[in-house]
């Protein structure tokens, strides 16, 4: 007996009548009965008895019979499963051994996708992080920020509205206010550290369990306690496990630690660092007037943020009635937390992933035309295999294994590519971006590159699997694979070169719009002079500052020092520097005028030496600047006022010598003469409204002033060309005091660069990828053009023997070039105009249909897909006619 | 218990059985009556499940052609996974049987440790 022989060729036929099991198992029992009923008969049975015997003996025949087809369909389907297993084995080897063959084609393809899906991915991980992931708080859906707001512009909260609010409303769970402060820790090494002053609801606004000890409890206002953020005590305090209970040194008095927050607590973008109780006393309590607090919230569950916002206009109704002319302009706003911290942040990442994809999406329609290409050099193959019985559903997933390989390996390289553009998107984003540093690939980027791959595999896959294996068999065949182009199958290459350049166009053109819009900022006039001006901030303690006196001796002496360093030629100091520092604004009246306390009445005060208006090149207008004298204790008050503020308040009309106060509702004014108009300044950067400002001098500030600005300067210095200014800086405020520190010490350009870098940002970002598109859409259509030109060399060989110039047939390939690239352009400019819209918030004084923007991107793009025809077209024309025609023929 | 026993026992014999090559279910149940003789006497509608479950198990293979007789009839084959799997269970069932007449055989009882 042979062990086992091959199946018979027979029953493979079985399979494609696919046997009936039910009919299989009646036949094998009704033999079975027949042979018994033989046998018995034989051996002298009568067939009457032996059919009723071989019945008997064969028992349950229902029960036999189903078991039986029971037990073969499981086997069938088994079967059937393993085929299907067997067969895509078979499609993986047979792709993986065309990938070897073409190993120029399989590397342009994977190094495409790994761009693009990189990229994609690296930015998604961004958005991920940024927006999508849930804040790590409880409850972050009911946790709000309260603004007042100010013209429409979100401001700071007064103590009584914080107190109104809270106690008058009944759609908080929690709430607190915040005011950032700077405290001088002791005990060691003295060090200045940025904290808050917080009521203690504070961290009900938004909890997280304290990695050590407690947080405020109500009615702790008043006690000097202290709760640590997880990095200052894994810093200062070396991570000491029994923190809690230990006194420490603050601002020269003692306050005990009662907690540690855990290591992502970081509710405010100020980054703060510790936390002490803030209390307000009846008389704050109904102060209205100073707008210096920040209101955080956490909504009882069901209430919606229309409902607190209704309610809190309630609120604000009362406090109108109450005080009608302060509440002029004023309002309430209640933003989500989450809102807040994003900001404008939303659009602009959303914008880069939309604009990263359309990369990718070129990259895809870039490896679709290739896959037809190498589909069309495949066809006889494709129609061999057709011809003994691939079925077309066979083909098309064979082709499809083929894509589906590669865009999986592209995925996997674009995933290691991705880990180093998250690093570099994380240290290369400009300013404070909330929760950018979490950016990784954790499982849900992980899932958007997956469902990416997979997308682009069938996106590049698709479409030339079915348009390959819609190749009519008999004229292949006969033509030999010579390949004479149909007019369907440059239909779907057209196709793709058109949507290519479309999407192209949208890049180029919002790249474009960035663009303008930088330069359109670049040339907005800063209205003062940042060349050769370093600056350096000094903050003075309040424990041995806690004199104005002493204050103003301080910075007036360390702005002599600075003075005298060699080199400098001017210096001064200001609470404010043009794009940076604190600004505080205040409302304002005008001696002999009816209090008409108008929204449009508010200056913004900085406090200033002499020499600092000259020194950041603020030009005069009018009368005068701050002078040594106006520092004098006996000096009479006088302000400098900026070019908006004299207009708001004076019109056309000379404002020197009128005086004005900041009015509060208690004090008696405190007139100050207007002495001067100097040029407005773009104090909150180039693309925002110029700020009415106030220059004092500093020696007569109001009252708490130094407090709200934190005893802080900056001091400025304009210095010879090239001259760094910082040990010397340094050696001079020691002369004064050595325990002071410096902060900030940059160039004024810095901080001008600064102000700008999140557009910035975002165009070289769009830019990057406008390029990249505008590169892969190049090559796409080159690709296209001389894939083309090389099917045609036989019809071009052809009419060159015929007489036909080179040039003409040169014309002839560019002219399809560019009517392709013009239909894409047209429908790519319908495309920008309807993609655009969302960049509008983004842009500085630039149309989302600028002209400028649309014209330039089409006639690059047009430029670009004629020198990519050209080139193929004319070396095709370059081959020798009688070797083209019987190459090919 | 004879049902589980005979199961295990049934798809032995009928391995067993097709070690003397292809042969139709109704041969097979007549080797089996003639070898086992009334002991192993079965409901001959049971070998048929039985065969069919060697056949899922990929034991043996089947295949349809004709009789002596020339009729059309099942015919059943071992197939090299069968072989070896006759080869492990026949061991199994020879040391069962054998410790199993031991114990019924066994005179003396046996002595507590």
């Amino acid at each position: 007996m042979p062990a086992s022989r091959p199946e018979p060729r027979w029953r493979r036929y079985l399979r494609f009548w696919r046997a009936d099991v039910q009919a299989d198992v009646d036949d094998e029992v009704a033999f079975h009965i027949g042979e018994r009923i033989d046998d018995l008969v034989a051996a002298g049975m009568d067939p009457e008895h032996a059919r009723e015997e071989a019945l008997t003996r064969f028992g349950d025949m229902e029960r036999v019979k189903s078991t039986c087809s029971t037990i073969a369909q499981e086997q069938e389907s088994q079967m059937r499963r393993s085929e299907k297993l067997s067969v895509l084995r078979q499609d993986v080897v047979y792709a993986l051994r065309v990938m070897r063959r073409s190993a120029g084609f399989t590397i342009a393809v994977v190094f495409t996708l790994a761009l693009g899906i990189g990229a994609t991915t690296a930015i998604f991980s961004v958005v991920n992080a940024v927006l999508l992931r849930p804040l790590p708080y409880a409850d972050p859906d009911r946790m709000v920020m309260v603004f007042e707001l100010l013209n429409g512009g979100r401001g700071r909260a007064s103590p009584g509205h914080f107190h109104d609010w809270s106690e008058l409303s009944n759609v908080f769970e929690a709430t607190a206010a915040f005011s950032g402060r700077t405290y001088t820790l002791a005990d060691g090494e003295p060090m200045r550290v940025y904290g808050a002053r917080v009521t203690p609801g504070f961290f009900k606004t938004g909890y997280m369990p304290p990695e050590l000890g407690r947080y405020f409890a109500p009615g702790e206002e008043e006690s000097r306690v202290v709760v640590l953020t997880y990095g200052l005590w894994r810093t200062r305090f070396a991570g000491d496990q029994a923190i809690v209970g230990k006194p420490i040194t603050l601002n020269g008095e003692k306050y005990t630690v009662i907690g540690v927050t855990p290591a992502a607590y970081s509710l405010t973008p100020q980054d703060e660092r510790l936390w002490t109780p803030l209390s307000f006393t009846p008389q704050q309590r109904s102060t209205y007037g100073a707008h210096t607090f920040q209101v955080f919230g956490k909504l009882k569950p069901g209430v919606s943020i229309a409902q607190a916002q209704r309610e809190l206009d309630r609120v604000g109704e009362g406090i109108r009635r109450r005080y009608p002319d302060e509440m002029k302009g004023r309002g309430v706003s209640v933003v989500s937390f989450s809102d807040v911290l994003v900001g404008d942040y939303r659009t602009q990442l959303w914008v880069l992933l939309g604009a990263v994809s359309f990369v990718l999406l070129i990259g895809c329609s870039n490896i679709a035309s290739l896959m037809l290409a190498r589909a069309t050099a495949r066809r006889k193959e494709i129609a061999i295999r057709g011809a003994l019985g691939g079925s077309r559903k066979r083909l098309v997933s064979q082709l499809l294994t083929e894509s589906l390989i590669l865009a999986v390996a592209g995925g996997t390289a674009g995933v290691l590519l991705a880990r180093f553009g998250v690093r570099f998107l994380v240290s290369a984003a400009p300013t404070f971006v909330p929760r950018l540093a979490e950016a990784a690939l954790d499982p849900m980027v992980l899932s958007f590159a997956t469902a990416a791959t997979l997308v682009c595999g069938l996106l590049f896959g698709l479409a030339p699997a079915l348009r390959a294996t819609r190749v009519d068999l008999q004229s292949e065949l006969r033509e030999g694979g010579r390949g004479s182009s149909s007019m369907a199958r440059d239909r779907t290459r057209a196709a793709l070169i058109i949507t290519e350049f479309a999407v192209a166009l949208v890049l180029l053109v919002s790249a474009g719009l960035f663009l303008r819009s930088a330069d359109r900022l670049q040339r907005v006039p800063l209205g003062f002079d940042p060349s050769n001006v370093t600056m350096l901030r000094v903050a003075l303690p309040a424990d041995r500052y806690g004199d104005t006196t002493a204050v103003q001796g301080a910075f007036s002496r360390i702005v002599d020092e600075i003075r005298s360093i060699p080199g400098v030629e001017r210096a001064g100091a200001s609470t404010r520097l043009p794009m940076w520092g604190i600004s505080i604004d205040m409302g304002l009246s005008v001696e002999g005028r009816p209090a008409n306390r108008s929204s449009r009445d508010v200056g913004h005060v900085r406090l200033a030496t002499s020499g600092f208006l000259e020194t950041i090149g603020v030009p005069l207008r009018r009368g005068r600047l701050l002078s040594d004298a106006d520092l004098r204790a006996e000096a009479p008050w006088v302000v400098v006022v900026n070019e908006t503020l004299a207009r708001n308040l004076f019109g056309n009309e000379n404002p020197i010598g009128h005086r004005i106060s900041g009015w509060t509702k208690a004090e008696a004014p405190e007139w100050r003469e207007i002495v001067g108009v100097i040029g407005d300044t773009r104090s909150f950067g180039r693309d925002a409204e110029i700020p009415p400002e106030i220059y004092i001098p500093m020696t007569q500030r109001p009252n708490g002033a130094w407090d709200a600005f934190q005893r802080s300067m900056a001091i400025v210095a304009k210095t010879k060309p090239g001259m760094t200014l910082g040990a010397s800086a340094r050696a001079a405020v020691a002369r004064v005091d050595r325990q002071l520190a410096l902060y900030d010490v940059q160039p004024m350009s810095e901080v001008v660069v600064q102000a700008n870098a999140t557009r910035r940002f975002n165009t070289i970002l769009l830019s990057l990828l406008g390029v990249t598109g505008l590169v892969l859409a190049a090559i796409g259509i080159y690709g296209v053009i001389a894939f083309f030109v090389t099917q045609r060399t036989h019809e071009i060989g052809v009419r060159v023997a015929l007489g036909a110039s080179r040039a003409s047939v040169v014309k002839l390939v560019v002219r399809q070039a560019a009517t392709l690239a013009l239909a894409g352009i047209a429908l790519g400019a319908v495309g920008a105009l309807w993609v655009t819209r969302v960049l509008g918030s983004m842009l500085f004084q630039v149309s989302v249909r600028d002209p400028a923007a649309f014209t330039a991107a089409g006639l690059l793009l047009l430029v670009v897909a004629i020198g990519a025809a050209w080139f193929p077209a004319r070396r095709a024309t370059r081959v020798d006619p009688v070797r083209a025609l019987s190459a090919v023929g | 218990m004879k049902n589980e026993l005979l199961h295990g026992t049934l798809e032995v014999m009928i391995l067993k059985t097709l070690t003397w090559g292809r042969m139709h279910g109704y041969g097979v149940g007549r080797w089996i009556e003639q070898l086992g003789g009334e002991a192993l006497r079965i409901e001959e509608g049971s070998l048929y499940p039985a065969l069919y479950r060697l056949e899922k198990k990929g034991w043996i293979d089947a295949e349809w052609g004709l009789s002596e007789k020339n009729r059309r009839a099942k015919y059943y084959r071992l197939t090299a996974a069968g072989r070896r799997a006759l080869r492990d269970n026949a061991s199994i069932w020879g040391e069962f049987a054998l410790a199993v007449s031991r114990v019924l055989k066994a005179t003396d009882a046996p002595s507590m440790p």
